[in-house]
């Protein structure tokens, strides 16, 4: 258990490693001016006094060492860097970005979460059948879908052809809404991005559910469970979701964490003023030092989902507990 | 034997018709295409007419000679990505399968490394760093996207190294890698053809995302390159969507879908352990039913 538990531990400090390097890397090996890639600005819009202020945050007339332990110190006290671009804190950015986001993504993720559940449960239910492959293809469709373009084609039809719902951003602007108002007009906004990102993620859930259902079907303890003479029902719930539901409690996990990084197509698409669209933002200004914060944001909630997800298995699952205590799991 | 269990799945043969339709669009694009798309040859944001059946685009390129010679450019680079993925997939997946000491841990170590990174925040930084260049597109997914194809391949070689034959020839005192190419090699290769055609579907998506930011190489137009200039001068809100959005976002998912369908047709032909079971359960399936489900298209490229 021991032994497992430091293996994986030593994976993800490896996969942070790796991030934060090369974050460090990129814009001191970049050819150009590394000054300009870590001000994402050209040296020559800044003013000496910014100039003398980042080249002492970053050191950059030290040697490289000496470079990578300073930025290691920055990291640590929680400081991403500084937008000139912007004129502020990184970390305030992200922080700023982070709510409208998690609003888009964490619901997104909730219902395809319980729309991918429902529909693969009922396709493996009836392996092989018409409503099998019937949906399988739907879904792998559904997969195949640019969601950028599912993004402008509902723009095109629901807000422009028939201007049901707004075109772009958040919230209206130019007009203070609060109490009720201002949840509808939010609620009014999020509804395009939200259908088209749940569009073209339900179809992952999907997959995993279905399969996940599957192998279970096929488990000895089914048979039993419909050998004693159990409804249907009270099988397929009772027995067979329960445990087809812990591969599928790793996978919302992971995503979870993905949710900080937004869905840079979609809010793009539908200018919507989240992480994703902040990295946009980004590339188009070439502002290297919010792109890099926002990479380094999301592989760090990516390694705590994976750490949540290891630790939380033994609990859902008592086979891996056991397994892992007789130190036999991989 | 390919064809015989491919001729029994609808859906593979839908994809190989739509993939087909592609590469003759590809290949003869000189030949089909009206016009020369680099070139103005209409008004600009004229409707579709005779002249120009889908209009023409904001400099009055013609649309529709955009989106033939854009197959060039999308199949092109899902296609030589997803051949960088398979050629460090193989290498790596038979190493870590052959050799189960200290190199088979230290390669599936870097393999789980690679999937756990979020790749699509990662690609768009180094797409952003390297600048907008086809080769540098190509690299950067194929160096992105090996680890699944490694892993899947692995698992065959792991199987594929107990067999008496690959016994035999190493007590008749063959080197390993010897026993790798002429024995293993051969025996992962279907496998990894479908690999490698589920890895083009993936790519030539990526590529649309990556250039729908505007992150592509704007000297060669693809499919999502077309998509971002429809975008930044905002067809949408106009009626001009219907001839310059809705075809390109058709080419992307026809193509993207007809990889993903005899991917998996030949998944499901090819790989013994998927035969064994009823015919659609292979879909999409991890190795094994433990496994944690690989999380291949991280939900941030949305």
């Amino acid at each position: 258990m021991a032994r497992f538990v430091i293996g994986k531990i030593g994976q993800y400090a490896i996969v942070l490693w790796i991030a934060v390097t090369l974050n460090f890397a990129l814009p001191r090996l970049m050819p150009g001016n590394p000054l300009a890639l870590l001000a994402g600005e050209e040296p020559g819009m800044l003013t000496a006094q910014q100039r003398t202020q980042l080249m002492a945050n970053v050191g950059l007339d030290q040697p490289l060492p000496a470079q990578y332990v300073r930025y290691l110190q920055n990291l640590a006290r929680g400081d991403l860097g500084y937008s000139f671009q912007k004129n502020k804190p990184i970390a305030t950015i992200l922080a700023d970005r982070l709510p409208w986001t998690l609003l888009l993504t964490v619901t997104s993720l909730l219902i395809s979460t319980v729309l991918g559940v429902t529909l693969g449960a009922a396709a493996a239910w009836q392996r092989g059948g018409r409503r099998d492959v019937g949906l399988l293809g739907f879904f792998v469709f559904l997969e195949s879908l640019p969601s950028f373009w599912v993004g402008m084609l509902l723009v095109a039809l629901f807000a422009v052809q028939f201007p049901i719902f707004p075109t772009f951003g958040a919230v209206t602007p130019w007009m203070t809404l609060e109490g009720i108002a201002w949840v509808e007009d939010v609620a009014r906004h999020l509804v395009l991005p939200l259908t088209t990102l749940t569009i073209v993620s339900v179809s992952g859930t999907f997959i995993v559910s279905r399969y996940s259902m599957l192998a279970v079907l096929g488990e000895d303890y089914i048979s039993v469970a419909r050998a004693k003479g159990l409804r249907e029902r009270a099988v397929l719930f009772r027995h067979a979701l329960r445990n087809a539901l812990l591969p599928i409690a790793t996978v919302f996990t992971l995503n979870l964490a993905f949710a900080f990084g937004g869905a840079t197509v979609v809010e793009t698409v539908f200018s919507y003023p989240g992480v994703g669209r902040l990295v946009y933002e980004a590339v188009l200004n070439r502002d290297y030092p919010v792109l890099q914060a926002a990479f380094l944001m999301i592989t760090v909630m990516v390694v705590i989902a994976n750490i949540l997800a290891d630790a939380i298995y033994p609990f859902l699952d008592p086979r891996v507990r056991h397994a892992q205590t007789r130190g036999g799991a991989q | 034997m390919i064809w015989a269990s491919l001729k029994r799945n609808p859906l593979g043969l839908v994809g190989l018709a739509l993939l087909i339709a592609m590469l003759v669009m590809a290949l003869g694009a000189n030949w089909i295409a009206p016009y020369d798309p680099t070139r103005q040859t209409g008004e600009p944001f004229e409707p579709p007419s005779a002249a120009h059946w889908l209009g023409a685009n904001d400099i009055g390129q013609d649309i529709l000679s955009e989106l033939i010679y854009g197959a060039r450019i999308s199949l092109l680079i899902g296609v030589l990505a997803a051949g960088i993925a398979m050629v460090i997939g193989t290498g790596v997946g038979l190493l870590a399968g052959y050799y189960r000491g200290a190199v088979g841990i230290l390669l599936m170590r870097l393999v789980d490394v690679v999937l756990v990174i979020p790749f699509v925040p990662l690609m768009v930084l180094l797409a952003a760093y390297l600048g907008q260049n086809l080769w540098n597109l190509i690299a950067v997914i194929g160096l992105l996207i090996w680890a699944r194809p490694a892993r899947v391949i692995r698992s065959q070689v792991l199987s594929l190294a107990e067999r008496e034959y690959v016994t035999a020839a190493r007590a008749a005192g063959a080197r390993d890698g010897h026993i790798l190419i002429k024995h293993i090699l051969p025996g992962v290769l279907s496998l990894a053809l479908a690999q490698f055609v589920l890895a083009t579907s993936s790519s030539i998506l990526i590529e649309a995302y990556l250039s729908f930011l505007g992150l592509g190489d704007p000297t060669q137009k693809s499919w999502g390159a077309v998509l971002f200039y429809a975008q930044a001068r905002n067809a949408f809100l106009s009626g001009a969507w219907v001839w310059w959005v809705i075809p390109p976002g058709l080419m992307i998912t026809a193509s993207v879908l007809g990889f993903a369908l005899l991917g998996f047709a030949l998944e499901e032909a090819l790989n013994p352990r998927l035969k064994a079971r009823a015919a659609t359960t292979s879909w999409r399936a991890p190795t094994s039913p433990k496994a944690k489900p690989a999380v291949n298209k991280s939900p941030v490229s949305r």
